[in-house]
């Protein structure tokens, strides 16, 4: 999508920051919050698990209902296929009272690739439920397309493996994704360092979801604002036009001798 | 009565409300979410619902996830 407005809107809801965070693999809450703090994000991912009795403390709704400005997204993550998928997002929902979901299926721990058939299946399920519904799915822009024909609010391709830090290693489909959609892109999982969060925007996509280059930070809350830099940087430079690329050298001096 | 509660066997001394249930297991109401025998019981028939013995209970909440 050739998104030219200056705030992301997904589902008729309009989000100032073009960043999104997972709320996994903190060391703790205060952690956490400190760093969805410093990202100026306004929409967080957050996970479905059972209630642990000896640890209440993992619950996230108390410290994430203090957070005035931040809606939740619950993910799909432990479904196998689109029947528990659908499941688990009308859990959160139920719990979260969010419209919100990111649908992530991904059978194979040892890649979490996700699985596009089932990934398919459940979004359109829940976007006819009226579900606002980001997949998270391989950089396939036939795919993304039917997504969006089925009424996802965005796409979610992967830059690489989730946790990898891996980067934009699916730059090039991700373009052609870019290309031909009408709804936003957004590059969710192996983003490592915040000029490839730049580069994404850069490359037109409407937002970044990160979780582990800022929760597996050296700092966290430091890396969370140096995200929140970077793609506040690629869509500003987008907006601004980059310029033409050459395989020659252009001068920007004259070349006309004069000391001769 | 007897349920299974995440998994695991557990007896519950309560009235077999939503409410006791919660309360012996120590967990917030406004941050869980049930199912009972694989179906969503939603919040809001809550205070009208009762577990019968031998019921399969899931108690879910939010925790950290990308």
């Amino acid at each position: 999508m050739k998104d030219e407005q200056t705030s992301l809107k997904l589902g008729g809801h309009e989000f100032k920051s073009r960043l999104i965070l997972g709320t996994g693999k903190f060391s703790d809450i205060e952690t956490m919050v400190r760093a969805i703090e410093a990202s100026g994000t306004e929409l967080v991912t957050v996970a479905l698990r059972r209630f642990n009795r000896d640890k209440p403390s993992d619950d996230l709704c108390a410290p994430l209902a203090k957070l005035k400005n931040v809606k939740l997204m619950p993910n799909t993550s432990g479904a196998m296929n689109s029947k528990e998928a659908v499941r688990a997002a009308q859990l959160g929902r139920e719990l979260s009272g969010s419209p919100f979901v990111k649908v992530e299926i991904h059978p194979n721990p040892h890649h979490l690739m996700p699985d596009a058939i089932e990934t398919y299946l459940a979004a359109k399920e829940l976007a006819a439920d009226g579900f606002i519904v980001l997949p998270y799915i391989p950089a396939d822009p036939v795919l993304a397309k039917k997504l969006e024909d089925v009424g996802c609010a965005a796409v979610m391709p992967l830059g690489a493996a989730i946790g990898s830090g891996g980067g934009l290693s699916t730059a090039d489909m991700i373009q052609l994704i870019i290309r031909d959609s009408n709804i936003p892109v957004i590059v969710d999982a192996g983003l490592r360092a915040p000029s490839e969060a730049a580069r994404a925007m850069e490359m037109g996509c409407a937002a970044v979801l990160v979780n582990s280059a800022i929760a597996a930070a050296k700092n966290p809350v430091a890396m969370a604002r140096a995200f929140a830099l970077g793609v506040e940087t690629g869509y500003a430079a987008r907006q601004a036009g980059l310029m033409p690329k050459s395989a020659v050298a252009v001068a920007t001096s004259p070349l006309t001798s004069f000391l001769k | 009565m007897f349920l299974t509660v995440n998994d695991e066997n557990y007896e519950h001394h309560g009235d077999g409300t939503v409410a006791a249930l919660l309360t012996e297991l120590g967990a917030t109401p406004e941050h869980t979410a049930l199912t009972v025998n694989g179906e969503l019981v939603f919040s809001k028939d809550w205070k009208v619902f009762k577990f019968n013995g031998g019921d399969t209970v899931e108690v879910l909440t939010f925790v950290g996830g990308g």
